[in-house]
C-alpha cells in the first residue's frame, strides 16, 4: 500500500518546510509531493531541501490545476492513497493521517476534513477563527451543495482530503482549474462515489496571507454558485467506474 | 473597411457605380488578406472559414444592394440600416464567442502541457534521488569490502 501526500503551494517559502517536517513526522511511510503553482520565491527549493518530491508548473495555473496535477501524479506512479493539505500550516498532518485511515478502511473514497462538522466544534474554538466574509461564503456553498448533492457537507471549501484511485482516476481527468474544492465535491457525489466528512482541527495560518478581500470573497460567492449550477446538467462521465 | 463595404450596400444609401466598385474591391482585398495570411502560417485554415463567409457576405452586398433589402423585408424591419447593423453586430457576437472557446479549448491544453511537464521533473527528481540512494550503498559496500 502506497501512499502520497501532496502540497499545493504558491508563494509559502515561509511555511513549506515545516509542514513537510511534520508531514514525515507523522506518515513516515507516506511519500510527499509538493505541487509548486509557479511560485516567484523559494517554495520549491525548500520543498526539496525539506526532503519532497517537487512538481513545479511552469506557471500559477491556480490551485484546481495544482491540486489536479497532485492526483495526476498519484495516478500515474501507481499510488493506491493520496491526501493532500494546505502548505501555510493550517492543517495538521495528525488530522490527515486520520483521513487516510478512513479510504484505507474503503468506508469512503473522498475524505474531507471539515472543521465546522459537529465533532470538531468543540475542538476548535479556541485553534480556529473564521473571518466574516469565509462565513457567509461557507453557508452560501453549504446550502447550495446540500442542496445540489443531497447530502450534507459542512465544509465545502476545505483543503484537506484523501483519496483512492477512482477519486484519482475522476479528478486526473475531470477538475475544474477555477473552482477546484466545490464542484470536485459535486462531481464526486454526481459520479456515485462515496464521499464522507471527518471532523477535524485547523490552525491560523502560520504565514503568508489569505487571497480573499471582502470584494474577492463576493466575486468568489457568485461563481461558485454558477459553477455549481452549471455542473447540475454536466454530461455523467463513465470514467470513475472501475 | 468592412462597414464602408456594407454601409454602399445598404438600399437606403443612395449608390453610385463607383462606391460599389469599391466596396466589391474592398471585399476582394479582405478575402486576399485572409489567403496571404494563411499562406504565411499567420491563419490556420480552421480558423479562416468564418472571415471568408464575412468576406463573401460583403462581396455580396456590393454586388447586389437588393439583398439587404430583401433581407430587411424578411426580418420584418423596415430601415434596412437597421437590419445591416443588427446582423453585422450578431456576426462580431458570434465571432467573439467563436474566439472565447477557442481561448478555454487552449487554456486547457496550456494548463495539461504545464502538469505534464511539473510531473515529468517531479519523476526525474524521484529517479536522481533514487540513483543517489544507490550510489551511496555502493559507497559503503565498497568501504566495507577491504577489512
Amino acid at each position: 500500500m502506497r501512499t502520497l501526500v501532496f502540497i499545493p503551494a504558491w508563494n509559502e517559502a515561509a511555511s513549506v518546510a515545516a509542514v513537510i517536517a511534520d508531514v514525515h513526522e507523522t506518515l513516515p511511510g507516506a511519500d510527499v509531493l509538493v505541487v509548486d503553482d509557479g511560485s516567484t520565491d523559494a517554495t520549491s527549493a525548500r520543498a526539496s531541501e525539506a526532503g519532497a518530491l517537487v512538481a513545479s508548473l511552469p506557471f500559477n495555473q491556480g490551485l484546481g490545476a495544482a491540486l489536479q496535477t497532485g492526483y495526476l501524479y498519484a495516478l500515474r506512479e501507481g499510488y493506491d492513497f493520496c491526501a493532500h493539505l494546505d502548505a501555510d500550516g493550517q492543517h495538521p498532518p495528525a488530522e490527515v493521517a486520520r483521513l487516510l485511515a478512513e479510504v484505507e478502511a474503503d468506508r469512503a473514497d473522498l475524505v474531507i476534513g471539515s472543521r465546522y462538522h459537529a465533532g470538531a466544534a468543540e475542538a476548535t474554538n479556541d485553534d480556529y477563527r473564521p473571518t466574516l466574509s469565509r462565513r457567509i461564503g461557507t453557508s452560501v456553498f453549504r446550502f447550495f451543495l446540500t442542496l445540489a448533492t443531497r447530502q450534507r457537507f459542512t465544509d465545502t471549501t476545505s483543503g484537506m482530503r484523501a483519496a483512492n484511485r477512482r477519486v484519482m482516476q475522476l479528478f486526473s481527468e475531470n477538475y475544474s482549474p477555477d473552482f477546484a474544492e466545490i464542484e470536485s465535491l459535486q462531481l464526486a457525489v454526481r459520479e456515485g462515489l462515496r464521499v464522507e466528512e471527518v471532523p477535524v482541527r485547523m490552525l491560523e495560518r502560520a504565514g503568508g496571507s489569505s487571497f480573499l478581500t471582502p470584494l474577492r470573497s463576493a466575486f468568489f460567492i457568485f461563481k461558485g454558485v454558477v459553477v455549481l449550477l452549471v455542473g447540475q446538467f454536466r454530461p455523467r462521465h463513465a470514467g470513475a467506474e472501475r | 473597411m468592412g462597414f464602408l463595404a456594407l454601409a454602399a450596400a445598404s438600399g437606403k444609401v443612395h449608390l453610385t457605380p463607383q462606391t460599389r466598385i469599391l466596396a466589391a474591391f474592398l471585399a476582394i482585398l479582405f478575402m486576399l488578406l485572409i489567403l496571404e495570411l494563411i499562406r504565411r502560417d499567420r491563419l490556420q485554415e480552421r480558423y479562416s472559414v468564418i472571415w471568408f463567409v464575412a468576406g463573401l457576405g460583403m462581396l455580396a452586398g456590393a454586388a447586389f444592394p437588393g439583398l439587404l433589402e430583401l433581407v430587411a423585408d424578411l426580418m420584418g424591419v423596415r430601415n434596412t440600416n437597421v437590419a445591416l447593423f443588427s446582423i453585422v453586430l450578431l456576426l462580431l457576437l458570434g465571432l467573439a464567442l467563436n474566439f472565447s472557446v477557442i481561448m478555454s479549448q487552449q487554456a486547457a491544453q496550456i494548463t495539461r502541457l504545464a502538469q505534464e511537464r511539473a510531473i515529468e521533473r517531479a519523476r526525474a527528481q524521484e529517479q536522481e534521488n533514487g540513483t543517489q540512494r544507490r550510489g551511496s550503498d555502493v559507497a559503503r559496500q565498497g568501504r566495507r569490502e577491504p577489512q
